[in-house]
């Protein structure tokens, strides 16, 4: 069903154009089928019956809403029945216009770019709210607050549900490009609950980049982005057993997706990316280029860390970031050892994750320092919120 | 939709007195070209449009406790700079800004108008 949540949000926006109701009938619809699916079985297309429930909802709305109004015949509806109602069963052309268009709605300049990607999580990729604010570091009652101020200004400002002109198209690509890639993480590795991947979401983030490319193929910000998510996407299967996190250095390489990683390395070497290119795009594709060295080695011990660190500095110098620093210095730690490791380390923070304490925790165990990598063990379970993640925590810190 | 169009402040463009009469020229035919690019434009019209006199020369009214207080200054940032407005029906903000390219590089605010009568 998540799958097809931009789909139908699209589809229901394009024939109503009312953001506001759209997405609370298309709430009520799943809630309905919730109910009435357990009894009456799943129906032969559930997207076309949610669509229909979804569109009924809008419509008695719309009929509340002219009664209260005083209006004459509801004009927004029977205009719509004379387009004939636009069905899920055919994804056709039609449909991906459409949800071209709410892509480049959620993602206008006229919106903030952290309101931008969270709506377009919600709304194109069906994203709880609380797994965007996980994303985003901040509550949910904050983030779902962001989300309602953007759609209202959405419709408040008069932000359009179309494509824009050839000419303004570019420089909506970079916000599509930083939106796709956070719903790409959610996937890869949702903040809370009992999966540890929801790969099917991640796929759908890809699938959103695929969209925009099509239409811009040699858009380098698109191919260094594709390039990224399609070698990370390719470890999936090796990075869960029997619902255990796989940590890299154990995963079986056997299982890792060649036909991706061929995808993704013929990406990194194409045209699009030999001329001079963005700041953004440099980011990803040095981040792709990273993950495609773990990708070549065929085995952890043939994995040249030495290069990984140069690779790294290079994404620093562009990109500065926390998690770039924490992956850094696992870097260092694998071609220098644990101490090393620890003093890169060192004055790196990152608020409301794990992750630098998990990293700290086992680089201490690494080095003998068991009665510290207790206690950073201890610190980095109590933070974290994914139920795999944790268990993977909980075993580690026992195994000292 | 309706906007409120405020031209505020000179943006990249150079001060009034400081410009030559050819650069004063060039300046006053854009709002020229911005009118025809309005009318030119499909569901587009320019509802209204002043140049707006000296900043010093506007009152702001504020009604504190239920009297009327007028005082001679503007209170904004904004309005301070305010050189003209334009009152526009557009489809959308797209189309919109697409048009207000036309104008000399002022900062604008954008403002959507509300009926008050639904």
């Amino acid at each position: 069903m998540r799958e097809e949540w931009g789909r139908l949000v699209a589809v229901l926006l394009s024939r109503f154009r009312r953001l506001d109701l759209v997405e609370d009938a298309l709430g009520d619809a799943v809630e309905a089928a919730a109910r009435t699916w357990p009894a009456d079985g799943v129906p032969d297309v559930p997207a076309a019956w949610l669509q229909t429930a979804a569109s009924r909802r809008i419509i008695d709305r719309l009929r509340t809403e002219a009664v209260a109004q005083k209006a004459a015949p509801l004009l927004v509806v029977e205009s719509s029945r004379r387009e004939g109602a636009r069905v899920m069963a055919d994804p056709g052309a039609l449909v991906e216009d459409d949800l071209l268009r709410l892509v480049l709605m959620c993602t206008h300049p006229a919106l903030a770019p952290e309101a931008a990607s969270a709506l377009t999580l919600r709304l194109v990729l069906g994203v709880p709210t609380a797994d965007i604010a996980r994303l985003f570091l901040v509550p949910e009652a904050t983030m779902a607050a962001r989300i309602t101020r953007a759609k209202k200004r959405i419709t408040g400002a008069g932000i359009p549900f179309g494509v824009p002109d050839a000419s303004v198209l570019p420089d909506r690509l970079d916000t599509v490009a930083q939106t796709a890639y956070l719903a790409f993480t959610a996937g890869y590795s949702p903040g809370t609950g009992p999966d540890l991947l929801r790969a099917e979401l991640s796929a759908r983030a890809i699938g959103l980049v695929r969209v925009v490319l099509g239409l811009r193929p040699a858009e380098p910000v698109l191919v260094a982005l594709l390039a990224l998510m399609l070698l990370q996407h390719s470890r999936r299967d090796a990075r869960v057993a029997d619902g255990r996190l796989v940590l890299l250095p154990d995963q079986d390489r056997a299982r890792w997706h060649a036909d991706e990683i061929d995808e993704a390395r013929r990406l990194l070497a194409s045209e699009a990316l030999r001329g001079p290119v963005t700041v953004q795009s440099a980011a990803y594709a040095l981040q792709a280029r990273i993950a495609a060295e773990h990708a070549i080695a065929t085995s952890p011990d043939q994995t040249d860390w030495e290069r990984m660190i140069v690779l790294y500095d290079a994404l620093l110098a562009v990109a500065p970031t926390p998690s770039a620093r924490l992956a850094r210095s696992v870097a260092v730690a694998e071609a220098r050892g644990p101490a090393a490791g620890l003093a890169a380390l060192e004055g790196i923070e990152i608020p409301s994750t794990h992750r630098v304490a998990a990293v700290r925790a086992e680089l201490l165990a690494r080095s003998g320092d068991t009665d510290a990598a207790r206690a950073a063990f201890d610190q980095a379970i109590a933070a974290c919120l994914n139920d795999v993640e944790r268990a993977h925590l909980e075993s580690r810190r026992a195994e000292l | 939709m309706k906007y409120l169009v405020l031209l505020i402040g000179d943006g990249a463009e150079k001060l009034w007195p400081d410009q030559t009469d050819a650069e004063k020229q060039a300046t006053m035919a854009k709002f020229g070209e911005f009118a025809s690019a309005c009318e030119a434009r499909e569901s587009v019209e320019l509802l209204a449009g002043e140049a707006l006199s000296d900043p010093r020369d506007a009152t702001v009214m504020r009604s504190p406790d239920g009297g009327v207080q007028l005082t001679d200054g503007p209170y904004a940032e904004v309005i301070e700079g305010m050189g003209g407005f334009y009152l526009i029906e557009a489809p959308d903000l797209d189309v919109l800004v697409d048009l207000l390219t036309v104008l000399p590089r002022y900062d604008i605010q954008i403002h959507p108008t509300i009926d008050v009568m639904t």
